[in-house]
């Protein structure tokens, strides 16, 4: 037998999925074990073992690799436990990252947040002044060396930062993309001096252009570079003490994962890939169901995250914002949007029903709850309009309190509109069914894309429940819950799906036409990383698929747009045929005649991402048929519709329902995990795979 | 006064009562409008569904725009903005981009409405263009706005709008801007309201004689474009809202979002105290040459729910610091949206309803054709803005809950230089032509309860932002030196103003000078005020190093940290003036920072110890300013501090002794009314307080407030100021201060020009029902 394990470790859970090769699945889940994660990786795979019924060393050594997704160092940046770092800069523009551009101000705010400028600030510096310290050195756009580094001040500098009791620097020097002598000088330095001070170079780290977000992003590596050094090597030597056979892989933002011991030295690309693990298990299933548009919708108790996959792949994103800072990290584009299932219900001051932003978070959570939140939230009119079982959530197991929901309700909504508790209910459900297709249509509208040509994916705790609704507010025809083996462990599921990827660039920036010798030395020089990168993750690869792309923009045009380029060597058709995708891919996203190519075209990043295909690819195990009516396991009063208030409404406990079952709603759905709405005039059916598919009546 | 050119009243917009526009109209322009009881008919859920959905179109028409546009004005400053109104052109929702914008585009459409709705007509498929300031739209004529009409059911439903910034529009100077214009015939035509679109088919002719007058046609080409794209997604959104729930509640859903909007703030109003608040600010210098000081005074009136702003007694119309109508109401917007409107939805329409604009024809902020008005925004409409704020805050620092609304004013403009020169790093030699962004990271003002933002950015663009030095290099054939923030450049005060920030370039990559548009103000006369005590931030600066060694300096392997490294002849730039900086020399900018708020002696000396090591300030500074005095370890020494804080409240109290004595009085039922005074109510009469050592300083029966004022050289205010007002102007400028005569606390603080009139004394400033 050989097994491949995805273990996604969360704030408060850490969830594994095993696959065989003989085609079948099991899922675990075990408490995380802050501030140790590996303790709850190791738990959770000894209960992985117990399914089996296995010792854990006899699994782990049949184990062709274990594929590993953490919010830890996410969580270490978004909490700011991280350790104290220096930065290194050129001289004159050590300030880049304390006027961050001016938009730090506002970056990953929401829209409510942005018009009130008076309460917004600037106090999310990644580290005080006396800890980023200039060295006198320049070069120019052109890779030109314009002063020559000060080697002494150098030394100086990094002893001031050890005297300081730093432990860790991040050299980030202006256009270092182009020439990294200075940078790579530095990094010899500091290691005469002190050869395990952990150093960082943003020409390594990022090597793209624009100093503020090269800065920040080599910064935040920096700070979890070392955390994340010292907790993969602990974990690895204890999974190989267990017997582990195969590597031990980390999930990145990009997708795909990389080796453990790869992963510290861009201990950033590993920090979203808790976030895009569920668009990555959508891919996988939309794969295996025929779905080429998905829109993967998962909201949990306090997030909304949504992604997309056009024409198959997920759409990508060339960086992405933490704690107010541009990050600069290849990664599968992930919008948060609204607050999920713990969205505060309000009155204004003008006496209007008002739905977020503010959430009521895991503590105290939703009032239904029962840990002291008195805020009424979407979950709780969930509640109170018998959507969610009074039973509780995952199969009792999370006790919910009716009263406790109807008197937030009361006195925070019901009140003050002169409204019943369940009409005060059935509105903020409405209101947040409404809102939600609002911002899912802005995620899919502002990346160039038509909603109706899309399937929507709706998965986490808090989706189901009313996906159908915000799909219909979006002009979506299907929607797919996955559900089945893994439905708890989506994103487990997708890491051990997932396979190497591997992404280098660099800038070079320049107006077309760009000599192809020129292009074609960056691309060759960044496919020899990436080629070497992959053989050094010790893995057989069935294949190894290798995309170059460029980032380009109209020269008085902001936006960039990645557009693929073929396989070298290039000539000067081929650049031509790079712009000309260019000037059809911003026409796609931006409008028909939107783009200045009066002004020219610059190309600016060149990025070489490899793949390297795992021979191993986890198939879902299929759900045995049923046939006739599905089992009702009982009926409820459901206040589903504004107008016609409770009515009595079938549940079907989803344990029962066996493929090919259809649901004709209105219908509850309850399942360990989550709760599924099939609203009237809309018909579920399970598929070969246990997932629900809902659709209007008739189409 | 200044007399207008006879027919040019007609093309002067102004606020309008609806019902009367309304019923102007033809009859051959059915609108769309819907009662009061269908208005209050609506449902909560109704409302904030569509609400919602409204936000969500503007929004999407918003992107549309951003990314369509192909100037980096747009694109990178974000300087733009689009509005969604109603039948009539009020304002349901706007953008959060430039906020000044909001108080110009619906004059533009009363006007439309007025002058365009019988010939050539107001049809369905039709959009309108317009850039003349007088008319709306804009604040000056690089502001062009496209707008429509939205038609269902063949009545005019609403109007959709987008307005960006151009790069150029023609006229004398590089991007329109000519510093020595005298009137509006050396700048850019402009333009009153054309139809550009007509039946959905955007008119050749009428594109054609729009981009005709600009050095950089295709730009204008394709922003047009892109204004007309966003109003067909404002459009197709809107009626698909007004499909899936009908256009009577649609509509319903717009009214009420204004009245609301207005509801909300004139509940805030009601709840503040009545009475009248002054400000008084400057233009140093109105064009190339000039050496005089221009004024806006404005004095705020709050009666019950309503707010008037009136302007009389500002100066005549002058060079081109000049804004129209239109700029004036779209500064007190840029204030009033933030300050007063942070937590109410910007249903525009409903918040303009609660004020009056009171300001006389050809002055600085009215002004009336042919001024020139290419400053308008960045000078006049800004400083209008900028004093209104400082009303508003004097008035918000009596409610003890909204003191979180209060802020000493922000930086004071957009430090404005054009570059323009050949690019020879390529292969072929290219023309360039920019503006500096990087002014924007202005700083922010102090608050009571937090320090001004350093370099936060402007106050009236909310997503502002300035470019990385290295896009600015790969663009533009320069070397950054530096970009840095400047410590000491935010006022002081108990809570510091934001620091701003300064920019050296010297030319690299090009053998010829570089040509430089300069346009400024602050230089002579501080504009960032600050607030209850707190010190004006810094005054701006220009200078070019002619003849500088700093070539030689580089290849020596040094980089210089200031002007004074680089040898050569330092030439101070004025406000307004056109030069070049030739390759060996240096530019440098040093623009604004916030004001403070509060006596900075009564600043937390672990709040300077922070800002001595975050260097926000120079521990010079911070002894100077704050008497706080450091060990060697960079803490506070504590006992030094004490000294010295008495030595120099008691300079203060040498410099302007206080006559007699005066009582005190028991402060326990003390309501506050800034940051140091405070009223008791004694036998039925209001005293006035000092909150630190319980003087009284008046009385409800008195006028007059008891402070000492002190006169003195500009250098008092602290090394933020510069000592050179004689560099721009004739008028001699002074350090003003008052203070309490018990205890010499800060009262108030300035740089202001010897005549400068205030009313720091006058009692009703602080109790509304004094005598005056």
């Amino acid at each position: 037998m050989t097994y491949v394990i995805g273990v996604d470790v969360g704030g408060t859970f850490t969830d594994a999925v095993l696959d065989d090769d003989s085609g079948s699945v099991i899922a675990a889940k075990a408490p995380s074990t802050p501030p140790d994660y590996s303790r709850g990786v190791l738990d959770v795979l000894e209960l992985l073992a117990e399914q089996l019924g296995r010792p854990v060393e006899d699994m782990l050594a049949e184990t062709h690799h274990v594929a590993h997704g953490t919010t830890s160092s996410l969580n270490a940046l978004v909490m700011r436990r991280v350790p104290e770092v220096g930065f290194l800069t050129t001289k004159g523009h050590r300030d880049s990252i304390f006027i961050m551009n001016v938009e730090g101000r506002y970056l990953g705010r929401s829209p409510h947040e942005l018009q009130h400028v008076l309460a917004q600030d600037k106090d999310h510096h990644l580290l005080p002044k006396r800890h980023a310290l200039e060295v006198t050195e320049r070069v120019d756009r052109d890779g030109n060396v314009i002063v020559a580094l000060d080697e002494d001040e150098v030394r100086a500098q990094v002893r001031t930062l050890q005297d300081d009791g730093i432990r860790a620097i991040a050299v980030s020097l202006l256009w270092a993309f182009r020439n990294p002598v200075h940078e790579r000088r530095v990094r010899e330095l500091v290691a005469e001096i002190d050869p395990d001070i952990y150093v960082a170079l943003s020409s390594e780290v990022s090597p793209r252009i624009r100093e503020f977000a090269r800065n920040s992003t080599t910064i935040m590596s920096t700070q979890v570079g070392p955390g994340l050094r010292d907790y993969l090597t602990n974990l690895e030597t204890s999974l190989k003490e267990r017997g582990l056979a195969g590597p031990l892989l980390v999930m990145q933002s990009n997708g795909g994962a990389v080796a453990a011991s790869e992963a510290p030295a861009q201990a950033i690309s590993t920090v979203g890939s808790v976030l895009t693990g569920g668009v990555v298990g959508s891919s996988q299933l939309g794969r295996r169901l025929g779905h080429k548009n998905i829109i993967s919708t998962d909201v949990g108790g306090t997030t909304f995250l949504v992604g997309l996959i056009v024409d198959g792949e997920p759409e990508r994103d060339t960086t992405t914002v933490i704690n107010h800072h541009p990050i600069n990290v290849p990664t599968l584009r992930v919008h948060a949007i609204g607050s999920g299932g713990g969205a505060i219900a309000w009155v204004d001051a003008g006496g209007n029903l008002r739905i977020g932003p503010h959430s009521a978070q895991a503590d105290p959570g939703p009032a239904c709850y029962g840990q002291g939140g008195t805020e009424p939230t979407n979950t709780d009119a969930n509640l109170v309009l018998g959507i969610l079982p009074a039973t509780g959530l995952l199969g009792g197991r999370k006790a919910l309190d009716v009263e406790k929901a109807r008197e937030a309700i009361r006195v925070k909504v019901a009140e003050p509109l002169h409204l019943s508790i369940e009409d005060a209910a059935a509105a903020i459900h409405a209101a947040q069914n409404a809102q939600t297709g609002d911002l899912l249509r802005k995620s899919v509208v502002e990346a160039g894309h038509d909603p109706r040509e899309f399937v929507l994916y709706a998965f986490g705790g808090s989706g189901p429940a009313f996906c159908a609704k915000y799909a219909t507010h979006l002009g979506v025809a299907e929607v797919v819950v996955p559900l089945g083996p893994v439905a708890s462990a989506f994103s487990a599921y997708g890491l051990a799906a997932s396979d190497i990827a591997l992404a280098q660039e660099l800038s070079d920036p320049a107006q077309l036409p760009v000599d192809p010798v020129r292009a074609e030395k960056n691309f060759a020089q960044l496919e020899d990383q990436v080629r070497q990168g992959l053989d050094r993750q010790g893995l057989k690869f069935d294949r190894v698929e290798i995309v170059r792309e460029v980032d380009m923009r109209y020269a008085m045009q902001l936006a960039e747009v990645t557009v693929p380029v073929g396989d070298g060597p290039l000539d000067e058709n081929a650049m031509n045929a790079a712009a000309q995708r260019f000037e059809t891919k911003y026409a796609e996203l931006f409008g028909q005649g939107s783009g200045f190519s009066a002004a020219g075209i610059q190309a600016i990043t060149y990025r070489v991402r490899g793949r390297g295909v795992l021979p191993f690819s986890p198939e879902l195990p299929p759900l045995e048929t049923g046939d006739g009516e599905p089992p009702v396991s009982g009926r409820r009063p459901v206040y589903l519709e504004i107008g016609q208030g409770f009515v009595d409404t079938p549940i079907y406990d989803y344990a029962a329902l066996r493929a090919g079952h259809v649901i004709t709603g209105p219908a509850v759905v309850e399942v360990p995990t989550t709760t599924v709405v099939v609203p009237e005039g809309r018909t579920g059916t399970v598929d070969e795979l246990g997932n629900l598919h809902i659709v209007k009546n008739g189409a | 006064m200044v007399m207008a050119v006879p027919g040019s009243e007609r093309f002067s917009s102004r606020p309008v009562d609806p019902a009367e526009l309304a019923a102007q109209l033809p009859e051959s322009l059915p609108v769309h409008t819907v009662t009061q009881e269908q208005i209050d008919a609506l449902d909560p859920l109704t409302y904030e569904v569509v609400r919602h959905r409204l936000w969500s179109v503007t929004d999407e028409m918003g992107e549309a725009l951003k990314r369509m546009s192909g100037s980096p004005i747009v694109t990178d400053a974000n300087d733009f903005d689009f509005a969604v109104s109603d039948e009539l052109g009020q304002e349901v929702q706007v953008g959060l981009y430039n906020t000044m914008l909001v108080g110009a585009v619906d004059l533009a459409i009363y006007w439309t409405l007025q002058h365009r709705a019988t010939n050539p007509g107001i049809a369905e498929g039709d959009m309108f263009l317009t850039n003349d300031p007088w008319v709306g739209g804009g604040l000056h004529q690089n502001d062009a706005m496209v707008y429509q009409p939205v038609f269902t059911d063949g009545k005019l439903f609403g109007w959709t709008s987008a307005i960006a910034h151009q790069p150029d529009l023609g006229g004398v100077g590089l991007g329109s801007f000519s510093p020595a214009a005298q009137d509006v015939f050396s700048e850019s035509l402009p333009t009153p309201p054309i139809k550009v679109v007509r039946d959905g088919v955007l008119q050749d002719d009428v594109a054609d004689v729009w981009v005709r007058r600009s050095r950089v046609p295709m730009m204008i080409g394709l922003d047009l474009r892109a204004k007309v794209g966003a109003n067909t997604v404002g459009r197709d959104r809107l009626l698909a809202v007004i499909e899936q729930y009908g256009a009577d509640t649609v509509k319903a859903v717009m009214k009420r979002m204004m009245a609301d909007a207005e509801s909300r703030l004139r509940g805030k109003l009601t709840d503040l105290p009545d009475g009248t608040w002054h400000a008084t600010g400057y233009q140093d210098q109105s064009h190339t040459g000039d050496r005089g000081l221009h004024k806006i005074t404005v004095a705020m009136t709050k009666s019950a729910n309503h707010l008037t702003f009136d302007f009389t007694g500002t100066d005549p119309q002058s060079g081109v610091v000049n804004c129209t109508y239109a700029g004036m109401r779209g500064g007190v917007m840029l204030a009033l949206l933030p300050i007063l409107a942070g937590d109410i939805p910007w249903s525009a329409g409903g918040l303009m309803r609660c004020f009056d604009l009171v300001a006389e024809e050809g002055t600085i902020n009215n002004a009336s054709f042919p001024a020139a008005v290419g400053r308008g925004p960045i000078g006049p409409a800004w400083l209008t803005g900028n004093l209104v704020a400082e009303c508003l805050s004097q008035m918000l620092d009596q409610a003890p809950d909204l003191d979180a609304h209060v802020q000493a004013t922000c930086c004071g403009t957009w430090d404005t230089a054009v570059i323009a020169g050949l690019d020879q790093r390529g292969a072929v030699p290219t023309p360039f032509l920019s503006i500096m962004m990087d002014p924007m990271a202005g700083g922010y003002g102090a608050q009571p309860q937090a320090d001004g933002m350093d370099t936060g950015g402007l106050f009236c663009i909310p997503l502002g932002r300035v470019p990385d030095v290295e896009m600015t290099e790969f663009l533009y054939p320069v070397l950054a030196l530096w970009r840095r923030e400047e410590p000491d450049s935010g006022g002081p005060g108990r809570r510091r103003g934001g620091v701003g920030a300064s920019l050296a370039i010297t030319p690299h990559g090009t053998s010829f000078p570089i040509g430089l548009v300069l346009a400024s103000n602050g230089k002579a006369v501080s504009q960032n005020n600050g607030l209850a005590g707190g010190y004006p931030g810094n005054t701006g600066v220009e200078w070019i190093a002619r003849d500088s060694e700093v070539d030689a300096m580089l290849g020596a392997g040094r980089l210089p940290a200031g002007l004074d490294e680089v040898g050569g002849t330092a030439e101070l730039q004025p406000c307004y003036g056109e030069t070049y900086v030739a390759p060996g020399e240096v530019f440098t900018m040093f623009w604004q920072g916030g004001g403070g708020y509060g006596d900075p002696l009564t600043r937390d000396p672990e709040d300077v110890v922070r800002d001595v090591r975050e260097e926000k300030v120079t521990a010079a500074t911070a002894e100077a300013a704050y008497g706080v005095v450091l060990d060697g370890s960079g803490a506070v020494d504590a006992q030094a501090t004490d000294t010295r804080r008495q030595e120099l409240k008691d300079a203060r109290r040498a410099r302007g002794p206080a006559d007699g004595t005066r009582e005190t009085i028991e402060l326990t039922d003390a309501r506050r009314l800034d940051d140091n005074l405070v009223a008791v109510t004694l036998d039925g009469v209001d005293q006035v307080a000092c909150r630190h050592c319980a003087s009284v300083l008046g009385s409800g029966a008195v006028g007059e407030l008891d402070l000492v004022r002190y006169e003195g050289p500009v250098t008092d205010a602290g090394p933020q100021v510069v000592d050179g007002a004689g560099d721009y102007v004739d008028g001699a400028v002074h350090f003003r201060q008052y203070c309490c005569p018990g205890c010499f606390t800060a009262i108030s603080t300035a740089v202001v020009p010897v005549d400068h009139v205030d009313d720091v004394t006058r009692t009703s400033r602080v109790l509304a029902d004094a005598r005056s």
